[in-house]
């Protein structure tokens, strides 16, 4: 394994862990395995798209996960907060359906084809790595991800709020007894979930282009990064979403016949040996 | 003198299965009142009826304020619970345990240090997880967490289910010194003995009934005994 691989693999981690962090952080509040934030990291590339054309991709960076939160915020008010007493797997077709929805009104307003994203200027070309010439947008967001994982986590151990979050997603109840405005917490979440799908369409944008379907195609691997990771556990899939990119990208590599299964065959061996995944506990 | 709590007529079901029925009566400003009744009777349905965790219908009123049914509001207004089980956040360190009753951004003697110095077992163990302490050292944190929200009711929950006799005399002498700042207790406990060392008045639940109340004296008589089955 190379340099250059490494970082391949570190680059593609980086965004599965800021996407996997948000569904995380959801499922281990709400309980709600949504199936919908894979349409929400697409909506925020196809946004990055029409924001970095009118006006420029930095804007973007800062408007597209933040129009995330707003539909982050109608998901929960609308949907999550009147269907928290129904069964997970009624709300887990909820927002499959929602996906679907999602995808489509994408695919009337952007059309069917595949659009290109530049990144800014300044992050054209390649950085000097120990040697190895290696693009600097993938640097890039390899460093907006450790920064962000840094003051999530910060955030979450430091802040009476992250506190909240945390007693929360391990006992609502006992959370709502103590005074914790629960509902406010996940309001809170739900809202940075999906602001951090957009953040990740959004460095997605330039790195992948945009297409229909990239919504889905993610899922999976998302789904598979929060699984294996401990469902519900924030450092869970961060280190999942990591470790996931690595042995997508080394795979592809040294054994390209079997590149495609071995994010299954990760979960299958993990969920095998420890069925709670890796860290097994919430948030 | 308006009451801290208040039941008027409350009834109480979990999923349409009946557990209280038209309960009513009054906790006044600094008195200690037992609630007991044999297991099934509806005392812990009566205390979580506070935080609507059951469906519930009739008034609930604090401090004549008839609450709305959010669960969080209680704390804010000064009711505190120290639920059955002690339901510590495990993944939680002592300290941030007790933090937690901040939430209820109530201000008054209690704060991280008068509770050290109430249970100096947690001040030792503050950054352990809540799960890696004793049964007795949970039941302390509990009830620390919700002094930190300086209420003015605190209600506990079969408080000394499971701990040594040494243990209960700690946590009785602890509950003296929260009665002697003023603050008004509601006692679910299975032992009687409990509750005559700290109430001044009883009321008695069966079926889901208020079915007798009166002075602590009392609950020694025959006939309340026979009544409440304990």
């Amino acid at each position: 394994m190379n340099i250059a691989q490494l970082l391949n693999g570190l680059a593609l981690g980086s965004l599965l862990m800021i996407l996997s962090s948000g569904l995380a952080m959801i499922y281990g509040l709400r309980g709600v395995m949504n199936f919908a934030h894979g349409a929400l990291y697409m909506s925020g590339a196809y946004l990055a798209y029409t924001v970095t054309n009118h006006v420029s991709f930095w804007a973007a960076l800062i408007v597209c996960p933040l129009a995330l939160a707003v539909i982050g915020a109608v998901l929960e008010l609308v949907f999550f907060r009147h269907l928290q007493t129904r069964s997970h797997i009624e709300v887990g077709l909820i927002t499959f359906g929602l996906a679907l929805i999602i995808e489509r009104i994408i695919g009337i307003i952007w059309g069917p084809h595949t659009l290109p994203v530049p990144a800014p200027d300044v992050l054209n070309g390649t950085s000097n790595v120990f040697g190895t010439a290696y693009p600097t947008y993938r640097l890039f967001i390899l460093a907006i991800a450790v920064v962000m994982a840094a003051a999530l986590v910060f955030w979450l151990r430091v802040s009476d709020t992250g506190l909240h979050i945390r007693a929360a997603s391990q006992d609502g109840e006992t959370s709502a007894i103590l005074g914790i405005n629960v509902d406010r917490v996940s309001l809170t979440v739900v809202c940075l979930g999906a602001a951090l799908a957009g953040l990740a369409g959004t460095l997605a944008a330039p790195y992948f282009s945009v297409q229909p379907g990239m919504g889905m195609a993610i899922l999976i691997n998302v789904l598979i990064v929060v699984v294996v990771g401990g469902v519900g556990s924030l450092g869970g899939a961060m280190a999942a979403g990591m470790a996931l990119g690595i042995v997508q990208t080394v795979g592809a590599v040294w054994l390209p016949n079997l590149a495609a299964l071995l994010p299954y065959i990760a979960l299958v061996a993990v969920l095998a040996w420890r069925p709670t995944g890796f860290a097994g506990k919430r948030v | 003198m308006t009451s801290v709590l208040e039941f008027r007529g409350v009834n109480a079901s979990y999923d349409g299965a009946v557990v209280l029925q038209d309960v009513t009566f009054a906790i006044d400003d600094g008195e200690t009142v037992g609630l007991v009744g044999r297991n099934g009777a509806g005392k812990s349905t009566a205390l979580l009826s506070v935080y609507a965790v059951p469906t519930v219908t009739g008034d609930i009123a604090i401090d004549g304020k008839i609450i709305s049914g959010r669960r969080y509001e209680p704390a804010a207004l000064g009711v505190c619970l120290v639920p059955q089980g002690k339901r510590i956040l495990p993944n939680l360190t002592v300290t941030e345990n007790l933090h937690l009753g901040r939430a209820a951004k109530r201000s008054g003697i209690w704060n991280i240090d008068t509770v050290f110095d109430l249970f100096p077992n947690l001040a030792r163990g503050a950054k352990r997880s809540g799960i890696a302490l004793s049964g007795g050292e949970q039941q302390m944190l509990a009830i620390g967490r919700a002094l930190m929200a300086n209420p003015r009711l605190l209600m506990l929950d079969e408080p000394t289910e499971g701990l040594a006799p040494v243990i209960i005399d700690q946590l009785v002498e602890a509950l003296r010194k929260v009665q002697s700042g003023g603050t008004s207790l509601l006692l679910v406990e299975q032992r009687i003995g409990m509750i005559q060392q700290l109430a001044t008045r009883y009321l008695a639940l069966r079926k889901g009934l208020l079915v007798s109340e009166g002075g602590i004296s009392d609950l020694d008589k025959r006939d309340v005994q026979e009544m409440i089955a304990l």
